[in-house]
């Protein structure tokens, strides 16, 4: 895939996401069913994303660089950044519109149809590489439970993972 | 910037595509500086942690075909899968609206999504634009339950 269509893919995913890790559904329909990335790629990128510094959507820039090296975390950093400074010039000119019934409706409205997508790609995930075993079923839940809580850092998180895999996983 | 006028950023941020703190960012920099404030925020908080994330995503690389690096992943996967779950919930629970009625039709709405992507294969787009549309007709009538959010 060239550097152009990336960007592309990446700017659709990104300009039809509402916040954070909303983008994956789209990303993971466009990479990794056409064969352009792997699940485990995906994983990979969520993780860094979690465990680096900046805004959790940043997961895509790990993602571009696993698909495409520098110039795919390039192409996935313009396409993150573009889309949210829309809103800049829009409030200048609509801000009354903006929180207008219909508009807060709508964005309502991708939001819980994005959790619903959100929630079957994370299905998606857990299962992705085959039947999941108990432990990475109670794994599956306990991150849940904590990434919900928010209480722990979610590097903490992802460690417990990995060291469950560690255990567990060979 | 008085705390009023940070508060609507913040909220105005909130319907933005994309990252929503990079449309903070925008908004805030555009307050202090016109667009070479947006320009200077926005470079500002993705170039670093953009920088940091190509760093240790080059240094994953090195060791991902290792049988460690693959071992943790088995551990890996279903954690971020766990955190993708609760990260939909988040975002239900920062969208959903007061009552018993409107909240019903909110999860109603969300768990049709997710059942139109696992069991009947809808794209992915369509799901979104259908969520949009019933959205726009029919979900606008009560403000949401939090303004806070915690999915960046």
């Amino acid at each position: 895939m060239d550097a152009l269509a990336l960007f592309g893919v990446f700017l659709k995913a990104s300009a039809l996401s509402l916040g954070g890790l909303s983008s994956l559904p789209l990303l993971r329909g466009d990479l990794v069913a056409p064969g352009i990335a792997t699940d485990d790629q995906v994983i990979q990128a969520i993780a860094i994303g979690r465990i680096s510094t900046g805004p959790n959507g940043l997961y895509i820039v790990s993602l571009g660089y696993l698909v495409a090296g520098v110039v795919g975390a390039t192409m996935a950093l313009l396409a993150a950044s573009l889309p949210p400074l829309v809103i800049v010039p829009i409030t200048a000119a609509a801000r009354r519109w903006l929180v207008a019934t219909p508009v807060a409706g709508l964005v309502r409205g991708v939001a819980l149809a994005t959790a619903g997508l959100l929630a079957a790609t994370g299905i998606g995930i857990v299962s992705a590489t085959g039947t999941p075993s108990l432990w990475q079923l109670a794994l599956a839940a306990i991150a849940a439970v904590l990434t919900y809580r928010g209480t722990i850092h979610p590097a903490i998180v992802i460690a417990i993972g990995a060291a469950a895999g560690l255990a567990l996983g060979r | 910037m008085s705390a009023r006028e940070f508060g609507e950023a913040w909220a105005l941020s909130q319907l933005s595509p994309g990252i929503h703190l990079v449309a903070l960012a925008g908004l805030i920099g555009r307050r202090a500086a016109g667009w070479r404030g947006v320009i200077a925020a926005v470079a500002g908080m993705m170039i670093p942690a953009a920088a940091i994330t190509v760093a240790l995503t080059a240094a994953y690389e090195m060791i991902a075909a290792s049988a460690l690096a693959r071992a943790a992943l088995a551990g890996v996967a279903p954690v971020t899968g766990g955190m993708t779950i609760a990260t939909a919930a988040l975002l239900v629970r920062t969208s959903a609206r007061h009552g018993r009625t409107h909240l019903a039709i909110d999860l109603a709405v969300c768990f049709a999504s997710l059942v139109a992507a696992v069991f009947l294969g809808i794209p992915t787009l369509a799901a979104i634009g259908a969520g949009a549309a019933i959205g726009a007709l029919a979900l606008g009538r009560e403000p949401p339950t939090s303004r806070e959010s915690s999915v960046g």
